[in-house]
């Protein structure tokens, strides 16, 4: 039993004091101001409307403060509702759900948030890009290369500072490590909660030789510091680029065979199927992004649609499924990882000698907005820049699209179901609250 | 036919040799190493250099608070390069301060929970943080770490702990969840800071909405250094908290 469950069954109101919310950053605010101003380009030219409705479901709702509200209230003979964390079972993370229910079945799941808000925007004006990139990279550990690469491009696009065609190079090799790890993260998580010991202990030990990469690499295992323009302890030479193609190779077999036999156990696949299911209509009414979206048919990849520099001249598979459901995200996320081992050999192999590479033309004078795709899904970074420091700086992170979704995922599910539908959405509170 | 147990095989024994012999290097990378300034340089002026060069104060003109750092590297500029004991955990926030940047000293092992002999159990307490201290921290499971064949496991609820992990910068809404969860442990326990933001809030040290540090709100046991620490440097933690600390030695390159 978690410690705020110990709360909800104290009688008056300790369990209201127990979910003390503070409101999210200003990011929202900003991530609505630029899409009333920008239509984001893309298949579907109401993609930023949707948006904007997501941003409008995330005002505070009338029962509780800063708890995602879906807009309808579930109700019915013996509902009730209680808090779940914000130290629960089986969440590597702090972060309190309100799990509405009359017993077994979870008629709602709402994530509350803004209790892991540290201030990271609010400290971000005043700072040099460089200074900022380091907070911007500590928002979410295990994305930090997508955070930081989308921080630093939106940056250089307001301040129009053309960048040397290598370091592009390696931001795109380090934030297709992070979605090897991540994705091989969430495949080891879902094996956990399909009790599939063998298969999470090895999924779990090709996660930790991809982090092993970074340090070996890049000097650090979760790449801090190794994007910024004077952070890096290393500079992938011929040498370490040969050694890493190799390394990654090797992780490849390795992880199709682990995947034969997933395929191969009907535990793990019955368990997944089905389990969390988002309609296409859903998703794409809700804004859903990453995994999420194409897991529901829809052909949408910022790294195709949209992309930066080192992508465009790339070969890159686009991972899609139909279904909607669990195990439908976590083939997404399976063809993703082949893909991106695709993507490195090929950034390893086309190593640029010199040269540089425009900025991203600014959205308007001295503000960048830059969209890319971290692993869970399409990320947005809007930075305005002044006399070298940074102005106001905004994101919309995957995650913060996709709670919405995980929250009607849930609708109608049963307790167990909840770490598969959790895990297989790759959400973090931390990128939330900012 | 493809199965489990004949996969497990062919993987053959992935786990560390630490801590009954040396860590290999791919356990040690460049940045879980501390700063240290170079013997052959003048330390007031690299110093005061670096001083204005480190993002969170962590090098002040008279010397370097390990505590704070978060290797980011920059002072590699001025001196200083990666290459000191891995491993400087303490029990005192001040042991962690090396008066002229020089490597730290030896210390006697912290035994707050000798008693309880060869078995911890662990519980995972997230106040803050941005999930990369929160993924080492369970990576002690995973087979390259593997802490059970230690005695040390991780629980689902602080009734059943011995030891309470806390990550992350505490933030204003998490404090009083902290409090409570330290009072469900039952005694003896112990507190063990992971991470720069937990020790005096890393990078983010001084923000309003935060609280830090930790041991403000907490009685702290034991403090992990590192942004993140990696796994071997939050076992060797664990263990010295538990009087089974030994140091970590590394194999010859």
């Amino acid at each position: 039993m978690s410690v705020a469950e110990d709360a909800a069954v104290a009688p008056g109101g300790a369990a209201e004091r127990s979910l003390s919310y503070l409101p999210p950053d200003r990011s929202f605010a900003l991530f609505t101001d630029h899409l009333a101003r920008r239509s984001l380009r893309g298949t579907f030219g109401d993609l930023g409307e949707q948006d904007l409705r997501v941003a409008r479901n995330w005002q505070p709702s009338a029962i509780r403060p800063w708890v995602l509200d879906l807009g309808e209230e579930v109700e019915g003979y013996g509902t009730f509702r209680f808090p779940y964390g914000p130290f629960s079972m089986g969440v590597p993370e702090a972060g309190t759900f309100e799990i509405v229910t009359y017993g077994e079945r979870v008629l709602e799941s709402r994530p509350g948030f803004g209790q892991k808000s540290r201030g990271i925007l609010g400290s971000l004006p005043g700072l040099s890009p460089e200074d900022a990139a380091l907070r911007v990279e500590r928002l979410a550990g295990p994305y930090s290369a997508a955070h930081a690469s989308a921080f630093l491009f939106a940056a250089e696009s307001a301040a129009g500072i053309p960048l040397p065609a290598q370091e592009a190079h390696v931001r795109a090799v380090a934030q297709e490590l992070q979605r090897v790890y991540n994705h091989l993260h969430v495949v080891a998580r879902l094996a956990e909660a399909a009790s599939q010991n063998v298969g999470q202990a090895q999924t779990h030990a090709l996660a930790e030789e991809v982090l092993r990469l970074g340090g070996r690499h890049f000097g650090h295992r979760w790449l801090f510091g190794a994007l910024l323009p004077r952070g890096p302890l290393r500079r992938l030479d011929a040498p370490e680029r040969s050694e890493l193609t190799r390394s990654l190779s090797a992780i490849g077999s390795r992880f199709e065979a682990l995947w034969e036999l997933f395929q191969g156990s009907r535990t793990f696949v019955d368990r997944l199927q089905g389990t969390g299911r988002v309609t296409r209509s859903q998703a794409v009414a809700w804004g859903a992004v990453g995994p999420v979206l194409r897991a529901t048919g829809v052909a949408w990849d910022d790294r195709l649609r949209d992309p930066a520099p080192p992508y465009r001249d790339l070969f890159l598979p686009l991972a899609r499924q139909t279904e909607g459901d669990a195990l439908a995200r976590a083939l997404v996320r399976v063809e993703e990882i082949r893909s991106s081992l695709l993507l490195l050999e090929q950034l390893l192999d086309r190593w640029p000698g010199g040269g540089t590479i425009d900025p991203l033309p600014p959205v308007s004078p001295q503000r960048g907005l830059v969209r890319c795709e971290a692993p869970s899904g399409d990320l947005v970074w809007d930075v305005s820049v002044k006399e070298g420091k940074v102005r106001e700086a905004g994101f919309r992170s995957p995650s913060q699209a996709n709670w919405p979704l995980f929250a009607l995922a849930c609708r109608q599910s049963v307790f167990t179901d909840f770490h598969f539908t959790l895990e297989s959405f790759g959400l973090a509170f931390a990128e939330t609250d900012g | 036919m493809p199965s489990w147990i004949g996969q497990a095989f062919r993987r053959g024994i992935l786990t560390s040799r630490f801590p009954r012999g040396p860590a290999s290097p791919e356990e040690v990378p460049e940045t879980s190493r501390p700063p240290v300034l170079s013997p052959t340089l003048d330390p007031a002026p690299a110093l005061s250099r670096a001083t204005e060069d480190c993002p969170t104060g962590a090098i002040d003109p008279e010397g370097l608070h390990h505590g704070r750092c978060i290797r980011c590297a920059r002072c590699t500029r001025q001196g200083f390069a990666f290459g000191g004991r891995a491993h400087p955990c303490a029990s005192r926030p001040e042991d962690l301060y090396s008066a002229g940047g020089g490597p730290l000293p030896e210390r006697e092992a912290n035994r707050a929970l000798a008693a309880l002999g060869r078995s911890l159990q662990l519980f995972l307490v997230d106040a803050g943080s941005c999930l990369a201290c929160n993924l080492e921290v369970l990576a002690l499971a995973n087979p390259y770490y593997d802490a059970s064949r230690l005695g040390i496991t991780f629980v689902n609820s602080p009734h059943h702990a011995d030891v309470l992990v806390v990550v992350g910068i505490p933030t204003e809404p998490l404090l009083e969840p902290l409090r409570r969860a330290y009072e469900a442990l039952p005694g003896p326990k112990a507190v063990l800071a992971v991470g720069a933001c937990a020790l005096e809030g890393g990078i983010f040290r001084g923000n309003p909405r935060t609280r830090a540090p930790l041991s403000d709100t907490l009685p702290v046991d034991l403090f992990v250094p590192g942004c993140p620490p990696t796994p071997l440097d939050i076992l060797e933690g664990v263990l010295t908290l538990a009087g089974r600390g030994r140091g970590i030695q590394e194999a010859p390159p």
